[in-house]
């Protein structure tokens, strides 16, 4: 008939298929990225329009942040403990996966796997809440190593810093091992075996062939753990008490707390910048992969 | 197999023995606590289910459970229900924009709930939408619905499409070959996705934390409410439940999903 | 069962002209095979026949109805892929049941029509096996019996055997053959394996880069094809190139080829070639005189495959394929010198 035929096809396969995203997309831009454009706006006013008080717009919001120091540092505090938080389930994640991925095998394997990664998708806040019964003093850590123990010990780590770490880091830990695992899985054991038979060492396996190509999975394990930390607000509440302000509860305190929403929404905005920098820097590692 | 190496697999094995201990301890002892009739957690338990029978005394507890379970079955349900029609969509179809379409289920997920949860009580409020029922619903989906379109894109991909085709050269028409071809295919990722969306409801704190009324709260955020105010044995005893509950739901979606795999 | 009529049919991807204005007919009851190499457009053919997209351009008419718009599930063909597409949540009884079911016919006249392909195809102790328990071949007979049930218009087939090892292959192409005459559908079927489509249809059609090359009965083709390209495609070829002159053919070394007279030769001066099967060459004793062409050439190598022997033999620095059923030929040494004999009625110009 005529050319435009292919054109109309196409065309009606658009139909088709937005009859059936238009929900589903209608609903995120709803309730995600609406909201989180409006956020820019309302980060930018003195009060919160509706309210009847008066408003107007502002960079009053921005500027506290940059003149005051103390969310700028609030901020640096929660990048540091993002770092460590993300060391410390690397250091602990990707030999356990390395195991789960190259020494065990079959039902075992899947089993373990299955054991490690159930709590990540178990009720966050009460796995952190049990910590916080293991750590207190007179809490169940000290009496049992008490009872083993010849000399008395007085484990009294809530509402520290270390006990956020934690917290933190069982959170967070199975993530890194699944992406990890996935990485390392992906490895053929003949490129291994290829690499010893031609003299390499255990280390210089390591360090040559296994690191650089699960790198992809690392990074990505990293980003999963490293962007939720620096935005963390409850676990630091429940485990670090009065030690426990970071960045994440001093947005949660603007919205709960202090009611000073617009400056909430520069804080949250400042956040998302920072959050979608790591993603886009991590974005070219963790491409290789897929 | 050289000493050396079977010594380093008994090393290793001995990790991930530790990791375990490290994940499952504080949960199992929670769990132990919740059964010791010493609102001290002194030792030895004296083994009792006292703070269970006072949980279900706890009108305010069992309200909230009620309340996140209404909201998790409506999130499940409409989630999968939008979810799986998307997810069909970007199987069967090749259309501009597809690849951003995409990329936009990454930002509900890899954004930190903090800021999400946040962003919707701004825009709700300024919107007039409000905090409430309508808006854990309008939330939670929008969180849940990446995950049902991730685990069946995932499935979906190794689904035939000479199928779909077969069925159509057969004389089926567009819905006969959804719902007896397509459908029974991605059925374990579906039941999944449901799963999966059930459970980021179910569990969610941060979002919920942002958008429940203060006099009628989810399971989540009475928690919260609760450690803040200080320990209470009841709360391990809720806790012991969800934890169980999840778990064991989710033993339940490996079954039916063997994440990434297929039989 | 119809006819089918395809006129100036045109299909493109992006810049990619998968078929370029083909024409051809396929009648009521007779078995079509679209041979080509990978790319020349014989599965596109064979798809907008059934319906999966339309085309840029042209007609296509089943049973004289013009479908060219009408959708797939409308279309009342069967298809059989290549990869059979049975579906795997269904037992054998229905996936050949399916297209009755969502044509509403009553589940007891679908159940006989069900069992009644089932014996066609010889599978009627296996119907409640999943598709993943049978084997190769018996999918494949599934596959064909689900096609066929539904009464079709036409059987379009897709590779059907590809996917077989070669003696099932030959077994099934036997069995393909006997349903198709015994149900006397109009056939149509894609492949690219030439011996295929030699033994199995009534007219084969071959096609390249999405044009219709040449058309025609099996032995037709196979003995006086038109094109090179046919020529070559289609079993082993000996071709000599040369300058026409008066209906025969001289070579770079002067000597002249007799050849069949055909729409292939060409005016004097004018550059061609032509074809000799290598079962057509025979390897004659120096003196045993005779007519026809006649060329010397020195023996390279010989190839033993049992029931024949293929003779390599080097001719001005080109090879030339000499086969028989023969095995003398294993007495020859290499690098005697021979002189190879075929009749001018069997050498066939050819279009380039």
């Amino acid at each position: 008939m005529n050319g435009n035929s292919t054109l109309a096809a196409h065309r009606s396969q658009g139909m088709k298929a937005a009859q059936l995203l238009f929900p589903a997309y209608l609903w995120l831009v709803l309730a995600v990225f609406l909201p989180l454009s409006a956020m820019v706006f309302f980060s930018f006013v003195t009060e919160m329009p509706f309210t009847g008080k008066p408003w107007s717009m502002t960079v009053a919001n921005y500027a506290a942040f940059f003149t005051t120091g103390i969310y700028a540092k609030l901020l640096l505090s929660s990048l540091r403990l993002a770092f460590e938080v993300t060391f410390w389930c690397v250091v602990l994640g990707f030999p356990a996966a390395y195991v789960l991925a190259k020494v065990l095998k079959g039902r075992s394997r899947e089993a373990i796997f299955l054991l490690v990664i159930l709590p990540f998708w178990s009720n966050g806040l009460v796995r952190v809440f049990s910590w916080a019964m293991v750590l207190r003093s007179g809490g169940i850590l000290d009496t049992l190593l008490n009872a083993v123990l010849p000399f008395k010990v007085d484990i009294d780590l809530i509402y520290s810093y270390p006990a956020v770490i934690i917290g933190l880091v069982h959170s967070y830990v199975p993530y890194i091992v699944l992406t990890c695992y996935l990485s390392l899985q992906a490895i053929d054991d003949s490129v291994i075996e290829a690499a010893r038979s031609l003299g390499a060492s255990r280390f210089t396996v390591l360090r040559r062939l296994i690191i650089p190509l699960s790198l992809p999975g690392i990074v990505a394990g990293a980003v999963l753990v490293f962007v939720p930390v620096i935005g963390s607000f409850m676990e630091p509440r429940i485990l670090g008490g009065r030690t426990g302000t970071f960045y994440g509860t001093v947005i949660e305190d603007q919205f709960v707390a202090v009611f000073n929403w617009p400056l909430g929404a520069a804080l949250s905005f400042i956040l998302l910048a920072v959050v979608l920098f790591i993603l886009a820097a991590a974005s070219p590692v963790m491409r290789r992969s897929a | 197999m050289s000493p050396l190496t079977r010594l380093l697999e008994v090393v290793g094995r001995l990790f991930v023995g530790l990791l375990l201990a490290f994940l499952y301890l504080p949960i199992v002892i929670m769990g132990l606590m919740s059964f010791n009739a010493s609102p001290f957690y002194m030792l030895p338990i004296e083994w009792s289910t006292t703070w269970y029978v006072q949980l279900a005394g706890n009108a305010q507890l069992v309200d909230a459970s009620l309340y996140s379970l209404k909201i998790a079955l409506a999130t499940a349900l409409i989630a999968t229900t939008l979810g799986t029609a998307a997810s069909l969509a970007l199987f069967r179809y090749e259309f501009k924009g597809k690849k951003i379409l995409q990329a936009l289920l990454l930002p509900p997920i890899a954004i930190p709930w903090l800021i999400t949860g946040t962003a919707m009580l701004v825009f709700f409020f300024g919107v007039g939408i409000g905090r409430g029922l309508h808006a854990l619903i309008l939330g939670h989906v929008a969180l849940a619905l990446p995950y049902v379109i991730i685990v069946n894109n995932a499935r979906l991909k190794t689904f035939a499409p000479e199928l779909e085709e077969a069925a159509r050269s057969l004389g089926a028409n567009q819905w006969q070959v959804t719902r007896r071809v397509t459908l029974p295919w991605i059925a374990p990722s579906v039941v999944a996705g449901a799963l999966f969306a059930f459970a980021v409801s179910f569990d969610q704190f941060v979002v919920s934390y942002f958008l429940a009324t203060p006099g009628q709260t989810t399971l989540p955020v009475e928690i919260y409410a609760a450690i803040r105010k200080g320990f209470t044995p009841e709360i391990n005893a809720v806790s012991t439940i969800i934890i169980v509950l999840s778990m064991a739901l989710m033993l339940f979606t490996a079954r039916f999903y063997k994440f990434g795999g297929n039989d | 069962m119809a006819s089918v009529e395809v006129r100036n049919l045109s299909r493109s991807f992006g810049t990619f002209k998968a078929l370029d204005d083909v024409s051809i007919s396929f009648e009521d009851g007779g078995f079509y095979a679209l041979l080509g190499p990978s790319g020349s457009g014989k599965t596109t053919l064979l798809r907008l026949i059934a319906g999966f997209g339309y085309p840029d351009q042209g007609h296509i008419a089943i049973g004289g109805e013009s479908v060219e718009r009408v959708p797939l599930e409308k279309r009342n063909i069967g298809m059989v892929f290549q990869s059979y597409a049975l579906f795997p949540n269904m037992n054998v009884f229905d996936n050949i049941a399916f297209g009755l079911d969502v044509r509403g016919v009553p589940r007891e006249d679908a159940a006989r029509e069900v069992r009644r392909a089932l014996e066609l195809v010889q599978l009627s102790e296996l119907e409640t096996r999943r598709p993943h328990q049978l084997s190769g071949g018996q999918r494949q007979r599934v596959a064909l019996a689900r096609a066929i049930v539904i009464n079709p218009r036409v059987l379009l087939l897709d590779e059907p055997l590809g996917a077989l090892d070669k003696a099932l292959r030959l077994d099934m192409q036997v069995e393909l053959k006997r349903i198709q005459r015994e149900v006397g559908i109009t056939t149509i079927f894609v492949t690219h394996d030439q011996e295929e489509a030699l033994t199995m249809s009534d007219r084969i059609g071959i096609l390249r880069a999405g044009q219709l090359v040449e058309e025609g009965a099996p032995e037709d083709i196979y003995r006086r094809p038109k094109t090179r390209f046919a020529a070559t495609f289609l079993g082993e070829a000996n071709i000599f190139e040369g300058i026409w002159t008066d209906g025969r053919l001289r070579l770079a070394d002067g000597t002249l080829l007799e050849t069949a007279p055909g729409a292939g030769r060409g005016a004097t001066g004018e550059p061609g070639c032509c074809l000799i099967r290598p079962e057509q060459v025979r390897i004659a004793g120096e003196n045993d005189g005779g007519t026809g062409n006649r060329l010397e050439g020195r023996i390279t190598r010989r190839l033993f495959a049992g029931n024949w022997t293929t003779v390599f033999v080097d001719y001005q620095g080109k090879t030339i394929r000499v086969g028989q059923a023969n095995t003398d030929f294993l007495k020859l040494e290499d690098g005697s010198k021979v002189t190879l004999a075929f009749s001018g009625s069997n050498t066939i110009p050819l279009q380039s």
